[in-house]
This record gives C-alpha cells, structure tokens and sequence, in this order.
C-alpha cells in the first residue's frame, strides 16, 4: 500500500507552486496599481475621498457576511493607498468582526440548529440542540466532556487563541470567512463581549502592522 | 444587561477604540516651512501677476497656474478651480533686494490648506507650495516647487 506523506519531490513542488503563486499574485498587485494610476491630486481628491468611504463602508458589511469574500476590498485599498490608509483598514477590519460577532450574538441559537439541519448537519444541529439551554460554562463543560482529540480539547480551553487563529488562517473563506466565524462565536455563547473585543484587536492587526512598519514594497 | 445596552457597549467600545487608533496612527504631515523672519504685511506685492509653471515632486505632473496679488491679498486661479479659497492674506519681507513672500490659504469647504513661499527676483518668482488634506482617517501632501514671470494683470484668464 502506498503511504499517504507527503515525498520530498511533492513537497518541494508544492512549495514551488506556492512560491511561484505569491509572485504572481505580487505582480498582479503591481500591475493593478499601475493600471489604476492612482495619484491623489487637488482635483481629485473629493473623488478619491469619496471613493475610500464608500469602499471603507462595503469592506465593513461585506466582511461581515459568511463567505463573502470582503478582505479583497481591503487588501485593494492597501494597494492603491499603501500605508497612509492602513490605519483605517484596521478599524474598519475591527468594526467589521464585532458587527459580526454582535449579529450572532442576538441571533437566536434556534436558527443555528435550523441551518445545520437544513444542510443535513445532524450530529451538528444535535449538538447545538443540546447547548441552546445551557449556561456559557455548562456549554463549554458540555463540549469538553468526552472529548478525546486532543486538538478539540486545546481549541476550546484555548477559544480566544483559536479564533484569532482561525481568523488569521489563509482560505479560512471555505468555513465562513472571517464574518461567518465571528457570527458562529457569537451564536456559541461561549465568548464574552469584552475578551473577544480584545481578541479582535490584537488578531486582526499583524497585516495593517505589517504595511505600516514594512510599507508596501512594489 | 439587556440586549440593547450589550449592542450600544460593543458599538461604543468598537468606535471609540477606533477613534483612539486613528488618532494615534494616522501621522501629521507638517506644511510647508516658512523661513522665519521679519514678515509684514507691506502689500509689496499688489497690483502684479504671475503665469507660473510648476511641478508636483511627487508625481513629476506639470501644472500651469496664474497667481494675483491685490490689496494685501493673494489668490491662485488654478486652486480656485478645487476649492472656493478667496482671497488669502500674504506677507512680504525683503532681504538684499530680493522679495519674500508667504500665503497660507485655508479651504471653507475641505480639510485643505496649502501654504505658498516664494521669492522674487527681478521678474523671476520661484516657489514652492504644499497642499495638505487633512482628513479623519489620513492626512495626505502634495509638494510643488515652480517658477513664475510677471505678466500683465489684464492677461490673468480669470
């Protein structure tokens, strides 16, 4: 039988393939950037500023959204701009996820379990049946009892850490995007408003710090 | 706490936050340096215009400009078309024959305020000027530098 690791050859073209994505996907960014030929200028400078509040308000309601893919708008705004608007993606990012995380917050669970049926999610949507009556620490007891993946276990002690994990996690789209995860922990009632808050903050902010303190190479 | 509150206490940490970080993040961009120095307001000025031709150090744009001095004050034709300026108090100060002056004009209407220096010589004006905007979340610069010649006040296109 054929061993499923990974050999030496098929790491390394993957590792290729990966390398060769990012410069791609660097010298797309450049040549967006030089496409837009974005010069802010006293004739247009109500334009470019119109134009950044609008998208700073989509970047907060589509980010918000499970699987809408809305750090687009905010990668584009810091490749059109560069660092001088990274403070602003950074709020906006902030803002975003607490819209989320309130959203679910004071989503009744109840929908939660009508969701995970509707996708055929029984073993899901029994789960959430079982946790909808509980108080935050029965929840987390509940969820922790018999449990014997290891990973499980460290995820839900670890929640906070998980999450901003799980937020910072390329392709994290696939299971909601940013906003869909922030609305699940609010439906979860196992995070608290304040923790979370700070969680946020200090998850969402290497790449905003990244742009300030490394600039944008092009 | 009821569900009302909870949302008000989340949207006022978020902004507030948000607030404290653009506050803190968001670096000022002084204006441009005027030299110091014994200005006044002489109106040495008054009565002359300038066809100016400069360029934006940033982006290496060409601008042309006409720029008026009259009654102590100062207008640029070329801004007046971006933002209702008027007409702007200017300053003089003149060291071995060569005159000095200084504008700073403040948009009514936008965060703009762009602030002129220049010296004349003979007939020759060279300037330099930054348009700064000031707004919430950033601030942005545009630096010019230019030279300029007299030109009658019935040539100016405004």
């Amino acid at each position: 039988m054929k061993p499923h690791g990974l050999s030496l050859r098929g790491l390394i073209i993957k590792t290729g393939i990966l390398i060769g994505f990012i410069v791609l996907a660097t010298w797309g960014v450049h040549m967006i950037r030089d496409a837009l030929d974005l010069q802010i200028r006293p004739d247009n400078e109500q334009q470019v500023h119109k134009a950044i509040m609008v998208g700073a308000v989509a970047y907060v309601v589509l980010l918000a959204l499970p699987f809408v893919p809305g750090a687009e708008i905010g990668i584009a705004l810091l490749a059109g701009f560069g660092a001088a608007i990274a403070p602003l993606v950074y709020v906006c990012t902030v803002a975003a996820m607490m819209l989320a995380f309130t959203v679910g917050r004071f989503l009744p669970i109840g929908a939660l379990e009508r969701v995970l049926w509707a996708l055929r999610l029984r073993r899901a949507a029994n789960l959430v049946a079982r946790a909808a009556p509980l108080s935050k620490d029965e929840r987390v007891a509940m969820l922790l009892a018999g449990q014997s993946k290891w990973v499980v276990r460290l995820a839900l002690q670890y929640r906070y850490v998980a999450i901003a994990v799980a937020m910072n996690t390329p392709g994290n789209s696939i299971i909601g995007g940013g906003g869909g995860i922030m609305i699940l922990a609010g439906l979860s009632g196992i995070f608290t408003p304040t923790s979370t808050f700070l969680t946020v903050i200090i998850a969402v902010s290497p790449v905003p710090l990244a742009v300030i303190f490394l600039g944008l190479q092009f | 706490m009821p569900q009302i509150l909870q949302i008000a206490a989340i949207a006022a940490a978020t902004f507030g936050t948000g607030a404290a970080t653009l506050t803190v993040m968001n670096e000022d961009i002084p204006d441009l340096a005027v030299p110091e120095g014994d200005w006044t307001a002489s109106g040495a000025l008054d009565g002359i215009s300038f066809s100016v031709s400069g360029t934006d150090l940033s982006s290496g744009a060409e601008l042309e400009d006409e720029i008026i001095f009259r009654e102590g004050t100062f207008q640029s034709v070329d801004c007046e078309q971006y933002c209702n300026f008027g007409w702007s108090d200017y300053f003089t100060k003149e060291i071995d024959g060569v005159i000095h002056f200084t504008a700073t004009a403040l948009c009514p209407d936008a965060p703009h305020t762009v602030v002129w220096y220049g010296t004349l010589e003979g007939d020759e004006l060279a300037l330099d000027l930054t348009w700064t905007t000031r707004r919430w979340y950033w601030t942005n610069q545009i630096q010019i530098r230019g030279a300029g010649v007299a030109i009658p006040p019935e040539a100016v296109s405004s």
